[in-house]
């Protein structure tokens, strides 16, 4: 029983050192709106503006800072290589507990999308749907790695 | 399903690590299993099977909630 998806062990340490800073920054950046200047640039977006009832611009080159869109790429891609790493033993039970993380996280990722819908209007909810598209791998790496603790301490008391 | 690995690790005189190296898995699989927490595949009953020299229906067993 193979998981042709899965990278090898060594990719979740890259995934961690990866993952941990742009994360962190990438909050810091979210909450103080901070750009980091040098990273001003011309860019090629699909549609530059956004408006309802109005004839939409495509295709048009713009100026834009790159700060949000390197944090969030560099934040999506180490939590990928954290989730889709073997462990250092991947057996059968070990893809169970993996299993039983993804549905996890599916599952709270949309009730909190739920309760933001029944909770949260205007601008807010787009904060919220910022956060929510980090939710899935970042609830199925605290469950999956709190499953595998759990597993691992209930072992340690018998030989 | 209920099985008997522990019985059979207690004859054979091994410890659930020795186990898991020598049928490929890790330590919390034979803990889980021993623990009737997880039911292995039928591959992997049978590695444990195999490696006790017995056969598969000697080691698990179907219990009244199957």
């Amino acid at each position: 029983m193979k998981s042709k998806l899965l990278l090898a062990n060594k990719f979740k340490k890259i995934g961690w050192i990866v993952l941990i800073p742009s994360f962190i920054l990438g909050i810091i950046s979210l909450y103080s709106n901070a750009e980091i200047k040098w990273l001003d640039a011309k860019v090629f977006s699909i549609l530059p503006e956004l408006s309802i009832g109005k004839p939409n611009k495509y295709f048009q080159l713009i100026e834009a800072n790159l700060t949000n869109t390197i944090l969030g790429i560099l934040c999506i891609i180490g939590a990928l290589l954290v989730s889709f790493s073997k462990e250092k033993i991947e057996d059968e039970y070990i893809a169970e507990i993996r299993l039983n993380a993804l549905m996890w996280s599916v599952l709270i990722n949309y009730i909190i999308l739920i309760l933001a819908f029944l909770l949260i209007y205007d601008f807010g909810f787009f904060t919220v749907t910022i956060f929510n598209m980090y939710t899935v791998p970042i609830i199925f790496i605290i469950k999956f790695h709190y499953s595998l603790y759990q597993s691992s301490k209930q072992m340690s008391s018998e030989k | 399903m209920k099985n008997k690995i522990k019985i059979h690790r207690a004859i054979k005189n091994i410890t659930q690590e020795d186990l898991a190296k020598e049928i490929n898995v890790s330590r919390q699989t034979i803990n889980a299993m021993e623990a009737n927490k997880y039911v292995p595949s039928t591959v992997l009953a049978l590695k444990i099977a195999n490696c006790f020299n017995a056969k598969v229906e000697d080691i698990f067993e179907l219990d009244e909630n199957d």
